[in-house]
């Protein structure tokens, strides 16, 4: 696989969200602002670059026996400094995701490219990896934020696209998209969407439905 | 040395802790002071919101926000006395720390725990504003159980001591476009004015269960509902009623009475 390949697989073709579900939590927890999102994906990208890069660098010092417990621990690192960065940088940020910034440590995407990609690559193939998934990641995050900020607030980033009806308007704004169940369905639109696209996405049937039985044998 | 050998995994582990750990705590060393100050300057802006001393129209900058803060009068009360307490130090005073304090904070007792706080701090930071001799405003913090987490906010009241001057939520996980609704301007601004106590200092304030009829005995001392929020409305009812009873600010309103404070200097 090409290294351009490497960086653009993930953004849609073997997008972490959409053909793997990685990541959902906070893909339904912090999509209700695009600004939330942006950050959300900033911060995911940037811990998943560093841990990427740092296990790829110790790859082949890294007994099997406890290579998770490092990979863990470098992860779980990168994201308390970030997480220090935004506190004492961007406040108000840092309060709006409070602890989903700290829960990307349990982030399968971030573990799952440190197994998949950073064991076995080398440095530049790991962090091209990791600039992919995370903006494989990112596109979702800011897809999902852009239609929940719209509809539940006629706002993108808090400025005021669509007048409310309550304020003059003509936008009556639905609370729903607000909460996590829309990013759900909104999330499910789009793995069908895709899978749609791109038939080699589906997945074969795990089992095949018994027939119904027929009503005398009921 | 083999790669798998125990000897090999242990070293391994040892050196990434100690790297990892030097990392983290050098970040949070030297990021604290800019914490810190970012906490203090929240904190400044919300109070100074509620002061009415700022002028009308512009937001001032950082610089001056800390400086306006720290030129307000704070003093740290007793809650169950109702006394200054002017041992503690209002500005280093942590109250959140001190509620699971052991010397600093105490246990409600359950059967006046109307806000479900579990414990709460012995004292309180609370902030005067003085017009000359006057006192023109006071602010205390308020807190109390929400649908999902607490909820932190202050209060300002008028003169006399009822008349509420503003709210302030800085704090709250309520659901997103139905309880968070206690954040936005247009409900706190129908706060200004109600009263919290009737003639005979009884808590009378409550967050209505519809709108409020205008001409009616209760828009002395009710706001409009939250739609499609209850559990906010009776959150903020419940922590209304618990910091503005015997067992919160009761005291120290009643001492104010009383005694009417004098501003910092003057000898109190």
């Amino acid at each position: 696989m090409s290294i351009q390949q490497t960086f653009s697989d993930p953004l849609i073709k073997e997008n972490p969200v959409t053909l793997h579900v990685l990541g959902i939590c906070s893909a339904l927890a912090i999509t209700n602002s695009v600004t939330s999102s942006l950050i959300m994906s900033v911060a995911l990208t940037t811990v998943l670059v560093i841990s990427n890069m740092a296990i790829s660098l110790v790859r082949h010092h890294l007994p099997s026996s406890v290579r998770l417990i490092v990979q863990i621990t470098i992860i779980a690192s990168a994201v308390t400094v970030i997480d220090q960065f935004l506190k004492a940088y961007m406040p108000d940020a840092a309060r709006t995701l409070s602890v989903y910034i700290s829960l990307i440590v349990t982030n399968c995407i971030v573990l799952g490219r440190a197994e998949a990609c950073a064991m076995k690559s080398g440095m530049g193939v790991s962090i091209m990896d990791a600039l992919g998934n995370g903006l494989g990641y990112s596109l979702v995050l800011i897809f999902v934020s852009t239609i929940r900020e719209l509809m539940g607030n006629g706002t993108l980033m808090g400025f005021r696209i669509l007048p409310l009806a309550h304020e003059g308007g003509w936008f009556q704004e639905n609370a729903l998209f607000l909460l996590a169940p829309s990013a759900f369905f909104i999330i499910g639109v789009m793995v069908w969407g895709i899978r749609s696209w791109k038939p080699e996405q589906k997945e074969p049937a795990d089992f095949k439905p018994l027939p119904m039985p027929s009503e005398e044998n009921r | 040395m083999s790669k798998d050998s125990p000897q090999k995994a242990l070293l391994i582990v040892a050196l990434t802790a100690m790297i990892c750990s030097t990392l983290v705590s050098a970040a949070v060393v030297m990021l604290r002071p800019v914490q810190m100050n970012n906490q203090l300057l929240e904190r400044s802006r919300n109070i100074m919101q509620l002061t009415g001393l700022l002028p009308a129209g512009e937001v001032p900058d950082d610089e001056e926000m800390l400086a306006l803060f720290k030129s307000l009068d704070t003093r740290v009360i007793e809650i169950s006395s109702g006394r200054f307490e002017h041992e503690i130090d209002p500005h280093t005073f942590d109250k959140r720390r001190a509620v699971n304090d052991p010397e600093l904070g105490l246990r409600i007792p359950p059967d006046l725990d109307v806000a479900s706080m579990g414990r709460r701090s012995r004292y309180a930071p609370v902030y005067l504003v003085w017009n000359g001799d006057e006192l023109d405003r006071l602010i205390l913090p308020v807190r109390g159980s929400g649908m999902w987490s607490m909820l932190y906010g202050y209060i300002a009241v008028e003169d006399d001591l009822s008349t509420i001057a503003g709210m302030s939520f800085y704090e709250q996980n309520e659901t997103p476009g139905l309880g968070d609704q206690i954040t936005h301007e247009h409900w706190l601004e129908h706060w200004r004015g109600r009263r919290i106590f009737d003639d005979h200092w009884n808590v009378m304030f409550r967050v209505s269960e519809d709108t409020v009829a205008a001409g009616s005995e209760a828009v002395l001392y009710e706001v409009d509902a939250l739609s499609g929020a209850t559990v906010t409305a009776n959150a903020v009812t419940n922590l209304m009623h618990y910091w503005f009873g015997p067992h919160g600010y009761g005291p120290f309103i009643e001492t104010l009475r009383e005694q009417p404070p004098t501003p910092a200097g003057a000898g109190s």
